[in-house]
């Protein structure tokens, strides 16, 4: 009878369903700081999207990181923790502030995007700060440029590059650009906050990058991955050298 | 090292430099670039200096917050309507250059189409290419959630169908 039940159970422990292993587990930096990341297109969790998968392309090389300060998180807001489809809790849930990160560029939205897998897509990413608290961590400039456009909640700055890139959400009264203004690379802008005009958004950094791409006799403006281009100036943002 | 020099050379070859694109400018149509009243010394004034067509719609413009922010190479104008912001922008530069035959950016490269309206983040775009140049227009709402202008196409297709020619030097 023992040698039934042995046979039985081991029968069921062969049997029994796996977990699935992440192909692709998320990617260590050694720096010091237990940096981990998934690669630029796997988007987490898989029922946010498809993302651009296999383009590592780094669109943006030698960019600043857009947050002053590390830590920073970049992760889904919708698909996270209190996020609008993500698992029920706080939007300032510790596991929201943690690594590895995961990109969210092309993360679905009914939105057109090229570039994303289904034609339509986020724009950009989503980039949480050190902690959940609103008016406290400064965005910078990525490069030296000008700034082109304040909105509502959109601060604009165009690169020397021509690349433009976008800030979302930072704290009106604490944006200290102004349109027409020349700003270096690492200079403040703003706080990271809620802000969308009169409605209100977690809080946190939405960042794209918008540039022309000249297609033989043509050309087209399109919002460019930037996953891949803000982990090597995070990169080097730890390591001491933004 | 040779095929890492190989990879490397190969990898340059399919992203090329930035550059400026080929501009094929308008014929000069004083009916068509003559706004009903003088525009603002600070728009003349701003794009005095552009090397682009520069693109406005007849209305909306004369808002003592309105901006210009410009170069040679492009620019962008801002200003405000009750509860909302539009910025309009031209700019003739590229970042990347890549061939029609690259699959990474096929559905790129089979697009035909010349304008494409977009809903962003609140937003509501529009980007379009006239003369080689590259356009966008946007308009930003206070309650980008319920703000018509912000959430259907109507609106700026309304502006875009009043845009007309003000500035800009070959």
């Amino acid at each position: 009878m023992k040698i039934v039940l042995i046979l039985a159970l081991l029968f069921f422990t062969a049997c029994e369903k796996k977990p699935k292993v992440d192909p692709k587990p998320p990617i260590q930096a050694h720096l010091g700081k237990k940096f981990t990341y998934y690669q630029s297109g796997q988007l987490r969790p898989s029922s946010s999207g498809i993302g651009r998968q296999g383009d590592h392309y780094i669109y943006a090389p030698n960019i600043r990181f857009p947050l002053e300060s590390a830590p920073a998180y970049i992760n889904s807001q919708v698909y996270g923790i209190g996020g609008l489809h993500g698992p029920k809790g706080s939007l300032c849930d510790q596991r929201n502030y943690q690594y590895p990160w995961s990109d969210n560029y092309c993360e679905t939205r009914t939105w057109n995007m090229p570039l994303c897998p289904g034609g339509t897509g986020h724009q950009g990413v989503d980039i949480r700060s050190s902690t959940c608290e609103k008016r406290k961590y400064y965005a910078v400039a990525v490069e030296d440029g000008i700034i082109s456009y304040i909105g509502k909640y959109t601060v604009t700055l165009r690169g020397v590059s021509g690349r433009k890139y976008r800030y979302l959400h930072l704290d009106s009264p604490t944006v200290q650009v102004s349109r027409g203004q020349r700003v270096r690379r690492g200079q403040r802008l703003g706080l990271v906050s809620d802000n969308m005009g009169k409605a209100k958004t977690s809080i946190h950094l939405h960042f794209d990058m918008k540039q022309t791409i000249k297609i033989d006799g043509i050309s087209k403006q399109v919002y460019v991955p930037p996953y891949a281009s803000l982990v090597v100036a995070y990169k080097r943002l730890l390591q001491g050298r933004p | 090292m040779r095929l890492l020099l190989l990879t490397i050379f190969l990898f340059s070859l399919l992203h090329a430099e930035s550059g400026i694109l080929d501009i094929t400018w308008p014929k000069p149509n004083a009916k068509h670039q003559k706004p009903s009243t003088p525009y603002p010394t600070v728009l003349t004034n701003g794009i005095a200096n552009t090397k682009l067509p520069v693109y406005l719609p007849t209305s909306y413009v004369y808002d003592k917050n309105m901006a210009i922010v410009s170069n040679s190479d492009f620019y962008t104008i801002s200003f405000t309507l009750k509860g909302a912001m539009i910025m309009v922008a031209g700019d003739k530069t590229y970042q990347e250059s890549i061939s029609k035959n690259d699959p990474k950016f096929e559905a790129l490269t089979q697009d035909s189409s010349n304008m494409e309206f977009m809903q962003e983040e609140g937003m509501m775009s529009v980007d379009f290419n006239r003369h080689g140049v590259n356009y966008s227009l946007l308009v930003e709402c206070d309650k980008p959630k319920t703000d018509t202008r912000c959430t259907e196409e109507g609106f700026l297709k309304e502006i875009y169908k009043r845009l007309i020619m003000v500035g800009g030097q070959p």
